[in-house]
């Protein structure tokens, strides 16, 4: 059946011929195409078929009644619009027909405008569905492209460029005045910004198409936590940071996503170690509370001032302070924490005193199960 | 530096060519490239490189993924050091090397740009490694 004629299509099953013959007259009048049926398992049959967009359907039927009508044909196809007749107009039939997911009601007997008047609503509603759908498919598509845009129209010149600013100054810097090597590390800064922000950003569109959650198994938060402070121990930092692991012995595992996770573990450390002072401390604690395992960052660092505070998991947003300002950053990574923790339902918050401290706490639910953990 | 030892670098960026064969011809090496996959294998055969740079993605999604793997069924090739740069992440599932399967026979990863001293200084060890002749590259995940 072509599609013109299909998206004007009505079924109606009733087990009353007068019914279904009224129905038949007074719908096609206005322009719509009516198929009829004496019962429900062969109305179902044929809906599978023709996917019509409205289904009028009678509640009080011999054999399959409504219910187990609405029941069916919403797991064939969700998007139909169905209408029910109720024979007894009793308002509790049509309000659990509407709670299955029925969208409006037709109490008998009717009259062929009260009739015309619903399917007419009822054909609208689809029709206002079916665009929605449509947009959101296509809005899907394209951020999809921007994405593989982005990736790799954006980061490879970046690449390219600094990739000659690095080389140019480690093979020539004798033959440039200090000036000239000052303005070419400046350079290097800000590519190497505007490359992090390209892979934050790409993070989090990764993050919106739930990549993340796809792969989730069950992971050993400590181990993470213990792989990533090597990480950080081995890169010397200016300001001599020590970084501490505080991890329970009855630590159980978390249900998710391994990379999640340590990026997750990441961006709370970088931070940590980020707005620290010298000489500073940072401590990392896993542990069991209840049917929760809570992740703590705390540092003796700059702290974050009680202004500040709310906004700290919005986009791009950084705090702004003489001591802040020179140091580089995206504003995505709290973000990013904030999207993983959510993923794996969990919460994320922070307490700070400004000069003295921050901590960042996270609470995630306990993996229950004796499955094996990741070993990768 | 005494002996001269040569490089070839596999990679569709013609820019990230010649900043990287600038870095390496500075401090000695002899360097080759190519801008494809075929050019690339064609010149690894010919030439026996003693280190090869590969880039991963180039223009065709997996080109490199199977240049690397084709390169090892090479006789002459098949322990010839490989260092693999990427600008893709490497949370990228395509990208999850299993150290144990080593299904992709590289000797270690570099990130896009790669950090000159860090660069020179695995070429440095990887072509001191080929002259005593080591063990065959299994595929380490060394990042
Ligand atoms: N441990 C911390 N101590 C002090 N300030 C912090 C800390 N963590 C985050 N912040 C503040 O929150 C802001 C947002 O953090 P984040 O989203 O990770 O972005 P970025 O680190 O790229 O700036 C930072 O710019 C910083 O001002
Ligand atoms: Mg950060």
């Amino acid at each position: 059946m072509p599609s013109s004629e299909r998206e004007k299509t009505v079924f109606v099953i009733d087990d009353d011929e007068i019914i279904r013959l009224s129905c038949e007259q007074i719908l096609h009048k206005s322009g719509y195409r009516v198929e009829t049926f004496g019962n429900g398992y062969e109305g179902i049959e044929r809906l599978k078929a023709v996917k019509p967009p409205l289904l009028v359907v009678d509640i009080k039927m011999p054999e399959l009644d409504g219910f187990e009508v609405i029941k069916i044909v919403r797991k064939i196809d969700p998007e139909l619009v169905i209408v029910v007749i109720t024979g007894y107009a009793t308002i509790e039939t049509a309000v659990d027909a509407m709670k299955m997911g029925a969208y409006d009601f037709l109490p008998k007997p009717f009259t062929p405008s009260e009739l015309r008047l619903i399917i007419d609503r009822g054909f609208e509603r689809w029709r206002l569905a079916n665009e929605t759908r449509l947009l959101r498919k296509q809005k899907e598509e394209v951020e999809r492209k921007f994405v593989t845009l982005v990736s790799h129209q954006l980061k490879a010149p970046l690449g390219a460029v600094k990739q000659y600013l690095d080389v140019l100054l480690y093979t020539c810097r004798d033959q440039f005045s200090s000036e000239a090597i000052e303005w070419i590390s400046r350079s290097q800064s800000r590519i190497s910004e505007m490359i992090s922000m390209i892979q934050d950003w790409l993070m989090l569109a990764k993050l919106d198409r739930g990549v993340l959650c796809e792969s989730a198994s069950l992971c050993d938060l400590g181990k993470i936590i213990e792989e990533t402070l090597q990480e950080y121990q081995q890169i010397p930092s200016a300001n001599e940071i020590t970084l501490t692991g505080e991890i329970a012995p009855d630590l159980v595992p978390v249900r998710g996503d391994k990379a999640g996770l340590g990026l997750l573990v990441d961006n709370l450390v970088s931070n940590a170690v980020k707005y620290n002072r010298p000489g500073g401390k940072v401590t990392v604690r896993a542990g069991r509370e209840g049917r929760s395992i809570v992740l703590e960052v705390s540092d003796t660092g700059l702290g974050i001032p009680q202004d500040f505070r709310p906004h700290l998991f919005e986009e791009f947003y950084r705090v702004k302070t003489p001591e802040t300002q020179k140091i580089p950053g995206t504003g995505l990574g709290l973000v990013i924490c904030k999207r993983i923790v959510d993923e794996l339902g969990g919460s994320i918050e922070v307490d700070s005193k400004e000069g003295e401290y921050s901590v960042f706490t996270v609470k995630l639910p306990a993996a229950e199960s004796e499955e094996e953990v990741d070993k990768n | 530096m005494s002996e001269s030892k040569s490089v070839l670098i596999i990679d569709d960026d013609s820019d990230f060519v010649r900043a990287v064969q600038a870095l390496l011809e500075s401090s000695g090496y002899r360097v080759r490239s190519a801008l494809n996959g075929r050019e690339g294998l064609q010149l690894a055969k010919t030439t026996q490189p003693d280190l090869i740079l590969l880039d991963v993605m180039m223009s065709e999604r997996t080109e490199g993924f199977f240049l690397l793997q084709e390169m090892r069924r090479v006789p002459v090739l098949s322990n010839t050091p490989v260092i693999v740069v990427s600008s893709i992440y490497s949370d990228e599932p395509v990208f999850r090397v299993d150290p144990e399967t080593g299904w992709l026979p590289a000797n270690l990863f570099l990130a896009k740009p790669v950090e000159p001293a860090k660069l020179l200084s695995e070429v440095k060890r990887l072509t001191s490694e080929t002259s005593e002749k080591s063990t065959a590259a299994t595929g380490r995940r060394q990042l």
